[in-house]
């Protein structure tokens, strides 16, 4: 349902393109600190239900969170301190799992392309297959040496701020609702009424899209992991949690996903092209479900924006913020439409402005009731 | 067993919030989780609260002061209530967002605290034995208010 409270005209939209991309530039210059933040987030989102009960068992706010808080710390610190020495023991046999999973990917696209050759003579007279092959290993050698080891580099150097979001979390908690209190307050009697709703908004799109994505990221996880396991695929697991949480990332994530289990498929099973085409069937299989029935019911809920400008948010977050563009498009949409909607209905209100005014001219005549000559 | 960890101060605006017949059936820390929901704002004498026909979106308590409830634009002689400290006034919107009956203006200089529909909504999905207190008791004061008004029969049977 549409309040009467939100504006939307050409203009608004403007704005709101014009903020989320604006937004969206800032957060690429600034990841260090938008990642532990969109981290703690989530994990508010994760937490904030448990302190809830918490507080009405009887215990104080602050208490409720710094339990809450606390515990998570310890849990996740309980986790790493057995995974930290097993990756670091598993490190190099990891590079060499990665070269022996990309041979098997090259394997399987060599096999794939003389079969193609065999079928098609036009494409043997091309020397289809050494042509494509030499682009390909190129593609890979270039990946290897220069994306991926520049990605891992700029992923190290803002790991350690992941250790903010734990922090940042805490005072969420704690201190959420004592920050909005305080931003409640600051905003005149007038535009009061409008704020709470405006809130309201914010809160309800970043609380359903967050947690939609948690939900989600179990059902892909759960779904993938199923389906890997009845065609045999090892691990299948750990590769259904992968490629749902590279699914955070739109269009790009999901086919990264694909691309990881095929390698993985082509490797270890060399000469079985069913569990390959198995994999890629799987994959097309929970796309669509994803699509048509989990999305909508999800996070689909919490952006009420048409699909056409959920779209084109999407490509221009990744065109000006590359992958955390991709992730942050829709959200940041969500609230920004949310924020743009209620200020424009406010300045498209003169009523409100004409309350506003007069509020200001009684504190005024109160001031200077004395001062009059 | 946890009894060292409970908070030790109690807000004096519990107090007022107790009295209410909203929050009457309401335990000390349900009534914790509600004063932690509440924001206080001022309002000076002759200041617009809300307009008629405005989407309500919050509840008001009146703390200290009093409030006028008039027809639109007209607070001589439009006169319907005057609320005074301690009771509520604008607790439909916290069932929907209908626009609201009458204007609301500061009749002095008064403290309101406010409850917002989005609270209450997040109250029903968390606390819900705090909500269904609530709106059992709100269903019970709009009942008292329409028999009053002859709206409704003193003593109505169920259909």
């Amino acid at each position: 349902m549409t309040s009467r409270y939100l504006a939307s005209g050409p203009l608004v939209w403007v704005a709101i393109f014009a903020f989320t991309t604006l937004l969206l530039v800032a957060s690429t210059k600034a990841l260090w600190l938008v990642v532990p933040l969109l981290l703690a987030v989530i994990l508010y989102y994760m937490l904030y239900p448990i302190v809830r009960r918490l507080a009405l068992a009887g215990l104080s706010r602050e208490m409720a969170a710094t339990l809450v808080a606390g515990g998570f710390t310890l849990l996740a610190i309980a986790v790493m301190i057995p995974t930290l020495p097993w990756l670091a023991a598993h490190s190099v046999s990891s590079e060499e799992s990665l070269n022996r999973y990309l041979d098997g990917g090259r394997a399987l696209l060599d096999r794939t392309l003389a079969a193609l050759e065999s079928q098609f003579g036009f494409l043997q007279r091309m020397n289809f297959q050494a042509q494509m092959g030499s682009k390909v290993t190129e593609l890979g050698e270039t990946f290897l040496q220069k994306e991926l080891a520049a990605s891992l580099l700029g992923a190290a150097m803002w790991l350690p701020s992941l250790l903010l979001a734990p922090f940042f979390t805490f005072f969420f908690l704690r201190d959420g609702r004592r920050f909005l209190k305080m931003f409640g307050s600051a905003v005149p009697n007038a535009f009061f009424e409008r704020t709470v709703y405006m809130v309201d908004r914010v809160h309800n799109t970043a609380r359903d899209y967050f947690q939609g994505l948690l939900k989600l990221t179990v059902i892909d996880t759960v779904l993938l992991a199923f389906g890997l396991w009845m065609i045999g695929v090892p691990g299948a697991f750990f590769l259904g949690l992968l490629c749902a949480v590279l699914a955070w990332v739109p269009v790009v994530g999901s086919v990264i996903g694909c691309i990881i289990v095929v390698l993985v498929a082509a490797t270890d099973f060399p000469g079985d092209p069913f569990v390959v085409c198995a994999s890629i069937a799987l994959f097309i299989l929970v796309r669509l479900l994803d699509d048509f029935i989990f999305l909508p019911l999800t996070v689909g809920r919490s952006i009420q924006m048409h699909p056409l400008p959920t779209v084109l948010m999407i490509f221009i977050g990744g065109a000006v913020a590359g992958v955390p563009g991709l992730i942050l498009a829709l959200p940041l949409a969500g609230v920004v439409s949310a924020v743009a909607g209620t200020i424009g209905g406010i300045v498209n209100d003169p009523r409100l402005r004409a309350r506003h005014n007069f509020a200001k001219s009684l504190r005024a005549r109160r001031i200077n009731a004395d001062l009059r000559v | 067993m946890l009894g060292f960890l409970q908070r030790q101060t109690e807000h004096p605006r519990i107090g007022q919030i107790r009295k209410l017949g909203l929050f009457a059936t309401l335990k000390p820390r349900e009534l914790w989780v509600i004063d932690d929901l509440l924001q206080e704002r001022r309002y000076l004498k002759d200041e617009v609260i809300f307009d008629e026909g405005e989407e309500g979106q919050t509840l008001y308590i009146v703390l200290s002061g009093t409030v006028l409830i008039c027809r639109q634009g007209e607070p001589e002689i439009g006169r319907i209530a005057i609320v005074p400290a301690g009771v509520l006034f604008g607790e439909l919107a916290l069932l929907d967002g209908a626009p609201r009956a009458a204007q609301a203006r500061a009749a002095e200089d008064c403290l309101l605290a406010s409850l917002s529909r989005a609270d209450f909504k997040n109250l029903i999905e968390t606390n819900a034995v705090i909500a269904s207190k609530i709106a059992f008791q709100l269903a019970a004061e709009l009942g008292q208010k329409l028999r009053a008004k002859g709206a409704l029969p003193a003593e109505s049977h169920p259909l």
